[in-house]
């Protein structure tokens, strides 16, 4: 069996880099310190024969290497993918974010009117992906849909109008051949900013029209921090297991609701609801926006 | 099998002048204060995608909107930048240039570049795996046309891939380019593997198989094209069954 190997990663193994650049003489560092270093050791841990790839749209990687990994078995290039994102916390990271001032001193409050500013969370996310005839009764769920779009306005900050988001968004539910009305669920990128969430909760307005209203979104971020290129897949892996187990985590720390941000947050508690189709969204550095849909399994 | 794409053009800039063991190509002018910070792989992505235009004869209105896909690779573009911010040569809004994504960032930006994207990172395999990514999206009509972006620079970091013999080829030749796919016909035969790596002119990591489209072009290999990489002991290959249109080998 070909199984690849596809992950997404913001950072990919810049701490191996500061490491090389302080000293270090040893050889595998300079190997591990190139993005793509923690793809190869996975895929030679696992014995992969298949592709090994790894992507990196910054904060949407982990959306990416989903795509990507469709991708792969779509065109017969593998028979099962591993796919998913990571990062890791350094000095690389903290003095970088720092830099742009989008870090908090305060809780995570997606979506709440004193929002301001994100904390970095570690995290892995990976799922195993196969064709529909071979993923047996065992599933978690199907990929149904995947949409990019680029921003092209700025190489740090997000198109004030969230046009990319939006127009990834469509692009999703097209690949997915669904209409907003199927969509329960949306797991959104929610990082709160004070400019992502208010960009977010427009776009999805506009791109899911009514429906919008009666859709119940959340964001992890505020419980387990912006985990960059993990952050799409850890949320992919959690739309599914919310169909699942019937239950929608909450977003921590939103309190009191910002009036541009009028949507149908899940707030305080998990909710006792078994969404079938979700669509998550991510925004990355670079003006990357990408959408995913996915089916709980039955 | 996918359907193999159309190659409309290709902009490909190969570094002449040997600094350090290295084939540089410098740091491109670019008139605008937008460029006065970016960093030299972002101006030789915008120099690549020139290039590209005036292989075509196209304008840039011709690529700007949603319709076209922008698909970047690099194995080791972004590590001059990341040295810069780690050494402290650079302030901290020099983080954003220390992302692999900024540089398609920079294209997409000056030329309205708004469609579907991803960026691979790894050497010719990434870049065969991203031409092949192309035709999956140019198949399914989710764009009308792909360019796949490729930028290798090495001349800030030379003394690190000194180090690193086994890992990369000499000599380091810089390089970017940036190939315009279309849909086409035929069909697209990609195959992966593992193997020892073969040996090349240069070492050019992901512009290696940009590097070989420009030479099969010029007809110094005949017969169909076939492009083939290796990194990290992995191979890759793409076959383009029947020539691509408008193509035939000299």
């Amino acid at each position: 069996m070909r199984v690849a190997v596809v992950v997404g990663t913001a950072l990919g193994g810049v701490e191996e880099g500061e490491k090389v650049l302080a000293g270090s003489r040893r050889r595998r560092r300079l190997r591990d310190a190139l993005y793509d270093g923690p793809g190869h050791n996975l895929a030679r841990w696992l014995g992969s024969r298949g592709p090994v790839v790894t992507v990196s749209t910054a904060c949407a990687s982990g959306a990416t290497a989903l795509a990507v990994g469709a991708e792969l078995l779509r065109r017969g290039e593998a028979d099962a993918v591993v796919a998913g994102g990571y990062d890791i916390l350094c000095r690389f990271v903290m003095r970088g974010f720092d830099a742009l001032r989008s870090m908090t001193r305060d809780e995570v409050r997606p979506f709440d009117r004193r929002r301001s500013g994100l904390l970095l969370g570690e995290a892995a996310a990976l799922v195993l992906l196969a064709r529909e005839r071979d993923a047996g009764p065992a599933r978690l769920g199907t990929l149904l849909g995947y949409g990019s779009a680029s921003d092209a306005s700025h190489i740090a900050a997000p198109d004030p109008d969230g046009r990319g988001l939006e127009r990834a968004i469509r692009a999703a539910l097209r690949d997915a051949d669904i209409g907003p009305d199927a969509v329960d669920f949306v797991s959104a990128h929610g990082t709160g900013t004070p400019l992502n969430d208010r960009i977010e909760t427009a776009v999805l307005k506009r791109a899911l029209g009514a429906r919008a209203y009666a859709i119940p979104v959340n964001s992890i971020k505020a419980s387990l921090g912006h985990t960059m290129g993990a952050a799409a897949a850890l949320e992919a892996i959690m739309c599914l297991q919310a169909s699942r187990h019937g239950l929608i985590p909450p977003t921590l720390h939103l309190e009191e609701p910002d009036p541009a941000c009028d949507l149908d947050y899940v707030t305080g508690e998990a909710r006792v609801l078994r969404p079938r189709i979700s669509l998550s969204t991510s925004l990355g550095f670079g003006g990357c926006n990408a959408a995913l849909v996915l089916e709980g399994a039955p | 099998m996918i359907t193999a794409p159309s190659i409309r053009a290709l902009g490909l800039l190969r570094g002449t002048a040997d600094r350090g063991g290295v084939l540089s190509l410098g740091r491109p002018e670019r008139e605008g204060d937008r460029f006065r910070r970016a960093s030299r792989e972002c101006l030789l992505a915008l120099a690549a995608v020139d290039a590209m235009l005036e292989d075509g004869v196209a304008s840039r209105a011709t690529i700007a909107g949603e319709r076209t896909a922008l698909l970047y690779v690099t194995a080791a573009a972004y590590v001059a930048s990341n040295r810069d911010f780690i050494e402290r040569r650079a302030g901290g809004t020099h983080f954003a240039y220390t992302a692999p994504v900024v540089v398609p960032a920079e294209v997409a930006i000056e030329f309205a570049l708004t469609g579907p994207y991803a960026i691979f990172l790894g050497g010719a395999p990434a870049t065969l795996r991203a031409m092949a990514h192309a035709a999956g999206l140019l198949e399914r009509d989710v764009c009308d046309r792909a360019l796949v972006l490729a930028v290798e620079i090495f001349e800030e970091c030379a003394d690190l891939y000194a180090r690193a013999p086994r890992l990369l080829g000499r000599p380091l030749v810089e390089a970017a380019g940036c190939l315009w796919l279309e849909r086409g016909r035929g069909e697209l035969g990609v195959e992966s593997g593992r193997g020892p790596r073969r040996s090349a002119p240069g070492e050019m990591l992901s512009c290696g198989p940009l590097a070989d489209l420009a030479d099969w072009r010029r007809g110094a290999q005949a017969g169909p094209l076939e492009l083939s990489g290796w990194w990290r002991g992995e191979t890759a290959r793409l076959a383009w069954i029947e020539p691509p249109a408008g193509e035939s080998a000299a």
